[in-house]
């Protein structure tokens, strides 16, 4: 038998994926997803779909506490919550900033799967430092970076907008990252990923971290001028940029 | 709990996470073209900076409500300025400047601010980092930096002569200059263009790249997605000023919705060897413009036709060599120099690739298609006749029928392709922009108001203008009908030369009121660009021994071919002499046949075929071309 809308335990996911997922494949493909899982996952899933942090995080400690496995809760409650957000945002129910809440949300739920991973080996790609530099406030390609980022396994520290040189350097030190992203939206403020990237030299802790940049107005060329490591002109090639920096083989996608 | 967790495990998650996210960002990347990434789904700015479009605040979330009504506030921050001034900046260890402060205007995209004693209105735009468009070097010749003045017109010089041809209240903004400082208000214009879609359409049986089998999409016999309600395929004519697309559902062979735009290239000049030099100097952006102007029509279309862009499986773009690898992110630099070809087309000639033809992952190219939609393109016939020429001739049959024939694609490069008694060749000649709104004073594209036919009655003129609107201009057929006009009423002689009462003219007036006229030098340019077309008509026939009333059919394609009067062509010379009835104007005959392309895969191998029987000519190694050229100035028939 053919799982259907019915048979999905939980009133809220219901009634979003009824609403706002309208092609026939995807509607049975998450209709299989949501009705075989666990009414307590789907309720982090919930959490997600609607963006709320709080819940998020109490929710999968709470999962865990009751036995779940990280895997399984990666699975029914973000992943699952996830896939449905891209939907929505896809067919323009929602907007970036929503799309960013969700993510914010999935990242309080990740927060204790992370540990339980560590502790059966499967370490973080890397630690990598992010802000946007000194002067600029416009963080929203920093902030789908960092979305990706954790999605494929780095561990990210968020500095936040319009940080200072020794912001990202006492980050730096601090976390033991061996990766930094800056990124900068305006003209005006470009050129303060060259002046952080010399603070690095100056401090003499340049050869201990990759630097890479990105954002609308920065070129290679710019990037190469400065002095960065490397260049990244999306969130999608930030990822493979970082691999590649850190040493992951950015393997082809198995479809 | 016996859960075993493993690095396979967990790479797998990964994965599923990154494709989720991966499509997220594409969508959040086409999207932001139209839509501030700031504004939230209740039309609220997030954004934790001030901007001009902020309205009042809601008071529920202290969040200011958003007012962009499309013209975004953020863009013109990485739009405008040059990367080589930064870049220069930087090196010269310039200090940090103050972020500008938002400032309240009267008007979305205009700029206010002050100017100075002796500065241009094109100076304070650049300080403002508002975009104002121009491809001449700002030298006042190419008419695109209008801008309608809102305040502060008394500090500004009066009209400058490059300036006579517009109206009070609006200024060229590069030789708009102060006189005195102050605060000054102003706008920029945009002038839509008419892209050229229509065209003569032949049935076709479709028989496409993907095919439904079962709950499967297929590609050459793999599966490449699952199925997801129909398959569609995009058409577009990439030409050098205007850009055309068509939808179509790929197994009806149904067209769903069609759109042009301006190539928004054009901050890079307004022809092809201008676009090949500012690529040179600034890598990448040529690229990344018609990118993503082509995403945002991607959407626009998918909007309109109620469809999903996860359905666009392929993407069938032709162009000039030029326009077509710029969509590719080829370097272009060794269409430039002799011999003039692409670097897919040395490639090819080293036996490096099987074909001229390119074929890419939408996905690589950045394009808002299905992750597992291609980018794909026919071959080029040589040198500068690109994928569009060759999917020109294949629209009108040129390879099927056996008549002696001609091929014209008249546009800022002029392409003639003329088949006799078995032989068929082909030649590009650059003809450059005067025809089509450029280097002619009153010049413009077919655009509303733009002059497209007259003749000459008594005195004066008596004329139509594109949408009956207020004559501002003349454009290409109205230019060609003017010079045939003057010749035949004897105002101008072939050379060029306008006769009036008592003596000589350095202009002639076309209409009073308001004053639109024909200069000396805009003759001259109208004359060179016509003999361009000229000598790739006249030496062709040559070289096949043939006369033009010889020719049985000849198909005009492209640009203004489509209004163009056919007796005046003939009567300045512009088409050599073929019988008037033999001429047909067929339209976008390019995106035609990239229409045929995209939904046949077997017309692929049928063109590839023909393709290899043209020959190609290069105009400029005959030996009297020079001569050639000279008599192809001046305004008189073909002999």
């Amino acid at each position: 038998m053919m799982p259907e809308l019915a048979d999905i335990p939980n009133d809220f996911i219901r009634g979003e994926l009824d609403e706002f997922v309208e092609r026939e494949d995807e509607r049975t493909e998450l209709i299989s997803l949501y009705a075989a899982a666990e009414p307590h996952l789907l309720e982090i899933a919930a959490a997600i779909i609607a963006g709320e942090n709080g819940p998020a995080d109490e929710l999968t400690k709470g999962a865990l506490e009751r036995g779940s496995g990280a895997l399984q809760i990666m699975d029914d409650g973000l992943i699952a919550g996830m896939a449905l957000v891209g939907i929505k945002f896809r067919e323009n129910f929602i907007f970036v900033p929503e799309v960013l809440a969700c993510a914010r949300a999935m990242k309080a739920g990740m927060a204790h799967i992370e540990p339980i991973l560590s502790a059966s080996g499967v370490e973080p790609l890397a630690r990598v430092i992010m802000g946007t530099v000194k002067g600029d406030l416009h963080d929203i390609g920093k902030n789908l970076c960092i979305m990706l980022m954790r999605g494929a396994g780095f561990e990210v520290v968020d500095l936040g907008v319009d940080t200072s040189a020794d912001e990202f350097i006492d980050a730096v030190e601090e976390h033991e990252a061996s990766l930094l992203g800056m990124s900068a939206l305006l003209t005006t403020t470009m050129p303060n990923m060259g002046r952080t990237i010399e603070a690095f030299i100056d401090a003499d802790l340049r050869d201990d971290v990759k630097i890479m940049v990105g954002g609308a107005p920065v070129t290679p060329d710019f990037a190469d001028e400065m002095g960065a490591d490397a260049y990244g002109d999306n969130a999608v090639e930030c990822v493979e940029v970082a691999k590649r920096l850190v040493g992951v083989a950015g393997e082809p996608e198995i479809v | 709990m016996s859960e075993r967790i493993d690095q396979d495990s967990v790479e797998l998650r990964r994965r599923r996470l990154t494709r989720i996210f991966a499509d997220i960002v594409e969508h959040a990347q086409a999207q932001s073209l139209t839509r501030c990434p700031y504004r939230d789904r209740r039309d609220l700015c997030t954004a934790r900076f001030g901007c001009r479009n902020q309205g009042p605040v809601d008071g529920e979330n202290g969040l200011a409500v958003c007012q962009c009504d499309g013209q975004l506030d953020y863009r013109s921050a990485w739009e405008v300025e040059d990367p080589d001034l930064v870049l220069a900046a930087w090196r010269e260890g310039a200090r940090q400047d103050d972020l500008p402060e938002p400032e309240d205007v009267a008007r979305p995209g205009a700029v206010c601010g002050r100017v100075v004693a002796g500065e241009t209105l094109f100076d304070v735009a650049d300080r403002h980092e508002a975009r104002v468009d121009s491809s001449c070097g700002r030298v006042g010749s190419c008419h695109e930096c209008v801008v309608e003045v809102l305040s502060g017109q008394d500090l500004l010089e009066t009209h400058t002569p490059e300036e006579r041809f517009i109206q009070d209240g609006f200024r060229l903004a590069c030789q708009a200059r102060a006189v005195e400082g102050g605060d000054v208000t102003f706008a920029a214009l945009r002038r839509s263009p008419i892209v050229l879609i229509a065209r003569v359409e032949s049935d076709v049986v479709p028989h496409p790249a993907v095919c439904r089998q079962g709950d499967t999409v297929v590609r050459d016999g793999e599966v490449v997605d699952r199925w997801r309600g129909r398959m569609l395929g995009l058409a577009v004519d990439v030409g050098t000023t205007t850009v055309a697309a068509e939808l179509l559902d790929l197994e009806s062979g149904q067209a769903l919705c069609r759109g042009g735009f301006e190539n928004p290239q054009r901050f890079g000049g307004s022809d092809v060897i201008s676009r090949i030099a500012y690529d040179d100097k600034h890598p990448g952006e040529m690229h990344q413009a018609i990118r993503q102007a082509l995403n945002n029509e991607i959407l626009s279309l998918c909007q309109r036709a109620d469809v999903s862009r996860h359905q666009l499986y392929e993407i069938l773009v032709v162009g000039n060599a030029t326009m077509r690898d710029l969509v590719f992110g080829i370097n272009v630099q060794s269409i430039g120099q002799r011999p003039y070809k692409s670097m897919v087309e040395h490639e090819w000639l080293a036996g490096e690739r099987s074909s001229t033809a390119l074929d890419e992952s939408a996905r690589r190219l950045g394009i808002a298609a299905s992750p597992y939609g291609r980018v794909v393109s026919p071959p080029l016939l040589a040198s500068h006749l690109g994928s569009d020429v060759a999917a020109g001739l294949l629209a009108c049959d040129f390879d099927r029928r056996q008549e002696r024939r001609v091929f014209l694609d008249i546009g800022t490069n002029t392409e003639v392709v003329m088949a006799m008694e078995g032989r068929v060749m082909a030649a590009s000649c650059p003809a450059g922009p005067a025809f089509e709104g450029g280097l002619v004073q009153f010049g413009l594209p077919a655009c509303e108001g733009a002059i497209d036919s007259i003749s000459a009655i008594g005195d004066g003129f008596e004329f139509t203008t594109v949408s009956d609107g207020d004559p501002v201009g003349l454009c290409g057929s109205g230019l060609i009908d003017l010079l045939a006009e003057l010749r035949r009423t004897g105002q101008m002689s072939p050379m060029g030369v306008y006769e009036a009462e008592g003596g000589r003219a350095k202009e002639l007036v076309v209409v009073d009121q308001p004053r639109i006229t024909l200069s000396r030098a805009d003759g001259s340019h109208l004359a060179q660009a016509k003999a361009a077309s000229f000598c790739g008509q006249y030496i062709l026939l040559r070289l096949l021994g043939a006369d033009a009333s010889d020719i049985e059919r000849v198909d005009l394609a492209g640009g203004f071919a489509s209004s163009i009067d056919v007796a005046s062509a003939i009567e300045i010379g512009f088409l050599a002499g073929y019988e008037p009835s033999r001429v047909q104007r067929i339209g976008n005959a390019a995106l035609e046949g990239a229409r045929q392309l995209l939904l046949d895969t077997r017309r692929r191998e049928r063109l590839d075929q023909f393709l290899e029987t043209i020959e190609h000519v290069e105009l400029e190694t005959t030996d009297d071309f020079f001569e050639i050229f000279t008599e192809g100035c001046q305004f008189k028939p073909m002999n």
